[in-house]
């Protein structure tokens, strides 16, 4: 062997030290996803398989009882309704976010770090904060409704909820917020040139965002959509506070069968079911956007 | 007239002014750089130019007809930009079809186009690549391939090579100038590398402080710079102050030189002198003769090709650069005489 050739080496195959360094690195935070996530879901399964006894009590067993019952029309009903509730919630508040996220962007640097600490720190407000805010704003006797019947908008006061619309508004929200901070990156990122080249070759502006600005941007939307749903689907608080029960969640049905019927394996059954469609959701987004998926 | 017509544009961003009262014509088929330091205003002239600013105050003209309102999107002037901005989410042959698939031509037409344009920048065969599997040369030349593909009135390159190593940007700049004389387009390229404008351009409009400090042919320039500005910029010079005596002749220092003529001289005036390194001739011994004016060698350096030597003549440092065969041979400390023809020895105003 030359001299030449030890650094190479040296290059190719880290030294054992290196190896233990990068073991030991990578240790905490797998300890970390084992304890906090991987083990209460392998509990939460086993549970789902559970034999259910009286007074809210299980025994430990292997049927199929309670994955059974998620095939009833109300569960179903219930679950269809979370998800086009998330969707919906998904397609609002990306298309609120990707044009302020935009505009962020092009800001001049202290506007944007003005902004950006501003959007950081509305997340310090906790959601069960958020939600009663909007109670209290919604109601009858709240700010909006009196400043609408004086505007001569609402004939008399009454309150704005529960409903769809304040679940939807509330939810929308919750998300922005993450959204915009999400979608930041990737529009800085986003070469001012890019639509400017491709007017100099004869594109309206509205069409060279169409052809050129859109497609680049495809990736990252679509992730912040997915991102939304994961965040709504379960979404518990919200739609029990500002909804009426038509518009119950499935986190609200697994809450209820836990805690109101005492029936945990159902419960579980249910969890397993939402957080198994959640899973088939992002493996097929992953498919559609092979090998694209920047910024997620 | 034929060619493009910048008349008295100019151009604001808040308080600061990029672009000052510019006027100048370009004739057809001319290749023209905008050459100036960064912040003179040049990439904000050319956007305006493509249509990408519009003027606050001033018009542009293509071949006699008024195009100042015009939108970018309708003038199609083909531009490369610094960052090339290729489109990563296409691939090469559909990078420069994009501009033909907007003009509506089929398939076939496009595909023949695509061909004709990767032969001309020497890169057959390339239309499937991918813009990421691209060296930084190759995706030079796309970017002029497609740039060229809707054949563009107007040319526009904005610091096109800057991305590029030494060598290569010398291979792109004569492959360019090559391409330019053949298809005879009329072509604006925005730089700061003085080598760049003064190799590849028919005629350079030095700018800074948004105005055009000098137009003219790149040999004109660096001739005879108009201004301390244009002197400095483009090339070394030396710059020394001067007393103005008459049409031809100025004391600089206890010395008195003939300069060339000036047009309208100020006389008993403080003025620049303007001499290039290349220009002043050193000898060892007084020779008779006028323009001469003795130094003290400060600081030598042997390039092998040419010697520079550093000269303090009255406090001033002189910089000569002379061929190998003529240098004296003298060392730091030595005592040297500068001759400074006369023709070369240009007054600019203080």
């Amino acid at each position: 062997m030359t001299d030449l050739a030890l650094p190479l080496k040296a290059e190719d195959a880290p030294p054992d030290h290196d190896r233990l360094v990068l073991a030991g690195l990578l240790s905490l935070p797998t300890l970390f996803l084992v304890t906090l996530c991987l083990i209460p879901l392998f509990l939460l399964l086993q549970l789902s398989f559970a034999h259910r006894g009286t007074g809210g009590l299980w025994s430990p067993g292997l049927e199929l009882t309670q994955y059974a019952q998620l095939l009833t029309p109300q569960f179903l009903k219930v679950a269809l309704f979370s998800f086009s509730l998330a969707l919906t919630t998904a397609v609002i508040s990306v298309a609120l976010a990707f044009p302020v996220a935009y505009f962020i962007s092009r800001m001049k640097r202290r506007a944007q770090i003005a902004w950006l600490v501003g959007l950081l720190s509305t997340l310090s407000l906790s959601e069960v904060l958020i939600v009663f805010s909007f109670q209290v704003l919604l109601s009858g006797s709240g700010g909006l409704v009196k400043a609408l019947v004086a505007l001569g908008v609402m004939a008399s006061p009454h309150s704005l909820y529960p409903n769809f619309a304040a679940v939807m508004v509330c939810l929308v929200y919750l998300v922005l917020p993450y959204i915009i901070l999400f979608l930041y990156p990737a529009m800085s990122q986003l070469d001012d040139d890019i639509p400017a080249a491709a007017t100099t070759m004869g594109a309206s502006p509205a069409r060279a965002f169409l052809t050129v600005v859109a497609p680049m941007v495809k990736g990252p939307l679509l992730s912040a959509g997915l991102l939304v749903v994961i965040f709504t689907v379960g979404s518990y608080l919200t739609p029990l506070v500002l909804g009426r029960p038509q518009q119950w969640t499935v986190g609200i049905i697994i809450s209820n069968a836990a805690m109101t019927t005492g029936n945990m394996p159902l419960a579980a059954a249910q969890a397993v079911a939402l957080v198994s469609l959640m899973a088939g959701l992002l493996g097929l987004v992953r498919l559609l956007t092979k090998g694209g998926s920047p910024a997620s | 007239m034929f060619g493009l017509e910048i008349s008295n544009v100019t151009k604001a961003f808040g308080a600061h002014v990029a672009v000052d009262d510019v006027s100048m014509s370009i004739p057809q088929g001319e290749f023209v750089c905008f050459l100036g330091p960064s912040g003179c205003g040049k990439t904000t002239l050319m956007r305006m130019v493509a249509g990408l600013e519009s003027p606050g105050e001033g018009a542009i003209a293509l071949n006699g007809r008024d195009i100042t309102r015009q939108p970018a999107n309708v003038r199609k002037f083909g531009m490369v930009f610094q960052s090339l901005a290729l489109f990563p989410h296409l691939s090469v042959g559909e990078n420069i079809a994009f501009s033909l698939r907007l003009q509506g031509q089929d398939g076939r037409q496009r595909k023949a186009r695509v061909e004709e344009l990767l032969t001309l920048v020497r890169l057959p065969g390339m239309e499937k690549r991918a813009v990421s599997q691209l060296s930084g040369g190759q995706r030079q030349r796309v970017a002029i391939a497609r740039a060229l593909a809707q054949e563009p009135p107007v040319f526009l390159l904005d610091e096109p090579f800057s991305a590029l190593d030494a060598k290569l940007r010398e291979e792109m700049q004569i492959e360019l100038r090559l391409l330019q004389k053949r298809l005879k387009i009329t072509t604006i390229l925005v730089t700061h590398d003085q080598r760049e404008a003064m190799s590849m351009a028919d005629s350079i409009a030095v700018m800074g402080d948004g105005k055009i400090q000098q137009y003219g042919s790149p040999l004109s320039i660096y001739r005879a710079p108009a201004n301390r500005f244009v002197a400095n910029f483009v090339g070394l010079s030396n710059l020394l102050p001067v007393e103005v005596l008459d049409a031809d002749t100025v004391r600089f220092g206890a010395n008195i030189l003939k300069v060339a003529p000036m047009p309208a001289p100020t006389l008993s005036t403080q003025a620049t002198l303007s001499i290039r390194p290349e220009d002043i001739q050193l000898t060892a011994a007084n020779a008779p003769g006028d323009n001469t004016v003795s130094g003290r060698i400060t600081f030598i350096r042997d390039m092998g090709s040419s010697v520079e030597v550093h000269l303090d003549c009255d406090g001033r440092d002189v910089l000569s650069v002379v061929q190998p065969r003529d240098w004296i041979g003298a060392g730091t400390g030595d005592v040297a005489h500068l001759r400074l023809p006369q023709n070369q020895c240009r007054v600019l105003a203080a």
